[in-house]
């Protein structure tokens, strides 16, 4: 296929804009899968995905359409529509030369939308901006029109207006592509440079490699080499997605498809990673990262016996998610678990639902941290992925936490509560932009860990579920942090530390405790709930003990009910994790999490 | 004395028979009843005489006692009838008890002529309080006078009178409470038990509950009323003996120390829970249910439980522990063939060590702040950590 009848392309768009409508329909109207194939949301084949409506994993396709005279290889490489995975984004888009930016008829603009907007042009992408559901009766097409005028300085006649629920428009969009995306540039004589944008795992063929030519030739039974991972692997077998894997001999530069290589592990294929020759490797691709995982918590099995069982699932797990990772680790408050990483809190939503629903496992998760960065006075340098490894205060030179650059695209009523939200999480306001005279884009730069935890809900609840926000980490910061101690009955219970901000502990620490009194039942003695940092006590709580508890009436017909209730409680109880005698309730892990944002 | 005991740890001694009727249903009350229905006591005899015929002889036996329901919502000629159906089972040894459960309103003369020609010789009087604003927070059809007039009737005829009396209802006071003890005691009965109202699922109080229209006591006030009944009753001469229950010395309830002691007993009439050679059955709750059965030749029982060995050793040492005298551990170990260590690991030593146990010579029993709290201490016991 000469490069000319090539296009490649990706469709971003937020969350229920209708992604996979569109690319549903374009597979229809380019003959690629006939109507009665056609499964709703084909391209997501994960059945979470499905549950929940939007994509997590990048899937690609190509399709062969007839314009004019002339046939076209159309390359859609779908990306994920979700912040925690910005970086498979940015890969997914340097794979192709266009973009189609869907925005929502009613909706209009999000802040999602115009961070990937950004992204893409940023990538020298062509953008096609695409109003998707005008045959809804409350499509507001024309000032969407305007927004998109405002926001990315494109004029209406640049604008497609499709539904792709009703076909409506879509000739027309395919039109566009041809018309307006370039063609891949790349020299097929060069050596061989093909980026990694996606991979998975298959049970019997083993990884399956999506990429993208930018240079040269790869050809079954040739000898590759992986630049980032210095691996080398023979291709097994290559092919494009129609949208099944089709087998064909040669992906030459400018062409999408995957490779198979007899690979048995996902951490040898990494997002990003450029593909070249085994000998003579070309230089590797611009924009490489290795997975960063921003988000950590500990996993703990309910009750001691199933540790093994996680374990297994967490293998199976990682097999098709090499973007997660865990390690053993042990608390002394519960027992034997796994540390785990994720790429944001969404992922670690989602791993945690397939090990439940996959593996039928009860967990106990601690409460989620981001990862910080130490320089001790020696000089060396450390990473620190939960609270327990910070080190004494009296070590550390200089601590660190990850900063974001936030944007929320908000109706303009209600700008105030949401720099009231940014403020109280110390952020600092970086610019204002009004989209059109209702919507205004607000960017301010927050410390991830107050953002992570409840800043998508706080936002939704103060906007009345019409602001939407998106986050891209811009880097490390010095910041004035601490670890937080929670001390019941006096000793020191690990698995509820948290790194806060100094100014923040005390409020902080009263929240915790106060929290932690109402998810601690009372018992026969009192419980002192503490927080502490190093050995002063900044706030304390008691859990008043029972004053009386002792059943009236026990005879012949109470006996075995009474024993059945007693031994039920018991049951109960230990289902909690019992530490110096204090039952403590799963739910008071996640307590820790209560910034007390109410009383502020 | 009456405590004159033949029994051993297999043979069956013991007979609880229940009689599941009511002139109504009190708001607090979640019993195994039927209320309103004498159509049904003729029926109840008949089912009651059927269920018994299934015993193969007649079995000697050193306690009997009728629960309620109220027994003594029966006739006088119907209550003859069930005593005669019993007598005919049943041989009471020398010195046996023979209790039965009444109310105030239906002590009369003719009552207590046929009770004393059976040979009842204790009596148990669901006084409940002396308050007669409180009788009606409680729904109860009597007042305060009803239980004079029982009393005067009682007290001089039978061996043995205990008045059960109910503590902190909605709004109830110390002072109402400590008076209620006061005429109690003055009435003179042998035995008294005393208990704190508790709201059940399924009743009148447990809806009000839960629309707010009532609230709990609070727990502070419960506690003091609690203590002071024991401080008071104990302060007059009686024998705190099980958590709610307060005798004059000889006059512990035996029929009930038998539950507590994990001994047998047989049971009949609806929702009768009887435990015989390990095995604990519960006859069908519903009494209409009960009397289709049984009257149609089917078994009576409608659950059926038989605990491990060591499950009953657990039992065994919570029910023994709710009596204030405690448990002698090498007699349990003895009788239930587990070391208190095999039963509940070093649960003991730990409640020893919060001062919610105390252990004297080889006798563990519940201190002053171990019985306030002890329903928090028998689920350690039930179900130990490392068990």
């Amino acid at each position: 296929m000469n490069l000319k009848n090539i296009r490649n392309f990706c469709i971003i768009a937020h969350i229920d804009h209708g992604k996979s409508t569109l690319a549903d329909r374009l597979l229809e109207y380019t003959g690629t899968v006939t109507k009665r194939e056609m499964k709703e949301q084909l391209l997501d084949d994960m059945e979470l995905e499905r549950e929940r409506g939007i994509t997590i994993k990048a899937r690609t396709v190509s399709m062969q359409y007839k314009h004019g005279n002339e046939s076209y290889e159309l390359n859609l490489i779908d990306t994920p529509g979700h912040v925690d995975f910005q970086y498979e984004v940015s890969r997914s888009l340097a794979c192709g030369e266009g973009a189609l930016l869907l925005v929502d008829a009613f909706q209009g603009i999000e802040a999602q939308t115009v961070a990937n907007a950004y992204n893409a042009m940023d990538q020298e992408l062509h953008i096609i901006p695409v109003i998707n559901k005008i045959d809804l009766t409350h499509a507001r097409v024309d000032e969407i029109v305007e927004e998109i005028e405002q926001t990315l300085m494109m004029g209406e006649d640049e604008i497609q207006k499709v539904s792709a629920k009703a076909g409506l428009g879509i000739d027309e969009l395919l039109d566009a592509v041809i018309g307006a995306i370039p063609p891949p540039e790349g020299d097929v004589d060069e050596p061989l440079q093909a980026m990694v944008f996606d991979s998975h795992y298959d049970e019997y063929r083993g990884v399956i490699t999506y990429v993208r030519v930018m240079n040269g030739t790869i050809k079954k039974g040739q000898k590759i080499r992986f630049i980032g991972t210095e691996s080398n692997h023979e291709v097994l077998e290559l092919g494009q997605f129609a949208p099944q894997q089709r087998p064909c001999d040669e992906l030459h530069a400018g062409q999408v498809g995957y490779l198979i290589c007899n690979i048995k592990s996902l951490e040898l294929v990494n997002i990003g990673d450029t593909v070249s020759t085994a000998n003579n490797s070309a230089e590797p691709l611009e924009g490489y990262q290795p997975p960063k995982r921003m988000v950590y918590c500990g996993l703990y099995p309910s009750d001691g016996q199933d540790f093994k069982e996680l374990r297994d699932a967490l293998e199976r797990l990682a097999i098709n998610d090499p973007s997660f990772e865990f390690e053993p680790e042990t608390s002394d408050a519960l027992g034997f678990g796994f540390r785990c990483g994720f790429l944001g809190l969404l992922h670690m939503e989602i791993v945690q639902q397939r090990l439940e629903q996959e593996s039928d496992i009860d967990l106990v998760q601690t409460a989620p941290n981001v990862t910080y960065e130490l320089t001790l006075r020696n000089g060396e340098t450390k990473e620190i992925h939960r609270p327990q490894e910070v080190p004494d205060s009296g070590d550390i030179e200089e601590f660190r936490q990850p900063i974001v650059k936030v944007n929320f695209v908000v109706p303009a009523d209600y700008i105030g509560a949401v720099m009231k939200l940014c403020q109280d999480r110390r952020g600092v306001q970086k610019a204002t932009e009004y989209l059109s005279p209702t919507r205004t884009m607000i960017t301010y730069e927050l410390p991830l860990a107050e953002v992570i935890y409840d800043l998508h809900d706080k936002l939704k609840s103060a906007t009345r579920g019409y602001g939407t926000m998106d986050y891209e980490v811009i880097g490390y910061f010095p910041a004035d942090l601490v670890r937080m101690d929670i001390l019941v009955n006096g000793k020191k219970v690990d698995a509820l530390s948290v790194i806060c901000d100094r100014n923040d502990a005390d409020r902080r620490g009263r929240a915790v405790c106060k929290k932690l009194k109402e998810e601690i039942d009372r018992h026969m003695f009192e419980v002192a709930v503490q927080a502490a940092i190093g050995s002063r006590v900044i706030a304390r709580e008691t859990v008043r003990a029972l004053r009386k508890n002792v059943t009236a009436k026990c005879y012949g017909g109470d006996i075995s009910r009474k024993r059945k209730l007693w031994a039920k409680q018991r049951e109960g109880k230990k289902r909690m994790k019992s530490i110096g005698s204090v039952d403590i309730p799963q739910k008071a892990f996640m307590a820790v999490l209560d910034t007390g944002a109410e009383k502020r | 004395m009456l405590n004159v005991m033949h029994s051993n740890a297999t043979e069956t001694r013991s007979v609880y028979v229940h009689v599941p009727f009511c002139a109504h249903r009190c708001p607090y009350c979640n019993f195994t009843l039927i209320a309103g229905r004498p159509d049904l006591h003729e029926a109840y005899l008949d089912a009651i005489e059927l269920e018994l015929s299934r015993l193969p002889d007649v079995l000697e036996i050193d306690t009997l006692f009728f629960g309620g329901g109220t027994p003594t919502e029966l006739n006088c000629q119907q209550l003859d009838r069930l005593f005669s159906i019993f007598q005919k089972k049943f041989q009471l040894i020398d010195g046996a008890e023979f209790s039965i459960e009444a109310n105030p309103k239906d002590i009369t003369s003719g009552l207590l002529e046929v009770i004393k020609r059976h040979g009842v010789n204790r009596v148990s009087l669901g006084a409940q309080s002396f308050d007669n604003q409180k009788l009606k927070v409680l729904g109860r059809d009597h007042q305060a006078i009803h239980i004079h007039q029982a009393m005067e009737l009682l007290v001089p005829k039978v061996d043995s009178v205990s008045l059960d009396l109910i503590f902190g209802t909605h709004g109830e006071s110390l002072e109402t409470w400590h008076a209620d003890l006061n005429q109690a005691i003055d009435l003179k009965p042998q035995h008294l038990s005393t208990y704190g109202l508790t709201y059940e699922k399924g009743t009148a109080y447990w809806k009000s509950l839960q629309s707010g229209a009532l609230e709990l006591t609070d727990e502070e006030v419960e506690r003091n009323m609690y203590e002071h009944a024991i401080d008071h009753l104990t302060g007059v001469g009686f024998e705190h003996y099980e958590v709610s229950n307060f005798a004059r010395p000889g006059f512990r309830c035996v029929h009930n120390q038998i539950y507590w002691t994990g001994k047998a007993f047989h049971a009949f009439g609806p929702g009768a829970a009887r435990f015989v050679n390990g095995v604990r059955e519960v006859n069908h709750r519903s009494t209409t249910k009960y009397l289709n059965d049984v009257l149609a030749g089917k078994s009576a029982v409608g659950e059926r439980e038989e605990l491990s060995p060591i499950d009953r050793a657990r039992e065994r040492l919570v029910f023994g522990l709710r009596r204030l005298e405690g448990v002698c551990i090498e007699t349990l170990e003895e009788e239930v063939g587990f070391t208190v260590s095999e039963i509940c690991g070093n649960e003991i030593d730990q409640l020893e060590s919060r001062g919610l146990l105390q252990n004297q010579a080889g006798h563990i029993k519940l201190t002053r702040s171990g019985l306030l709290v002890s329903d928090s201490i028998w689920p350690r016991i039930l179900v130990p950590n490392d068990g």
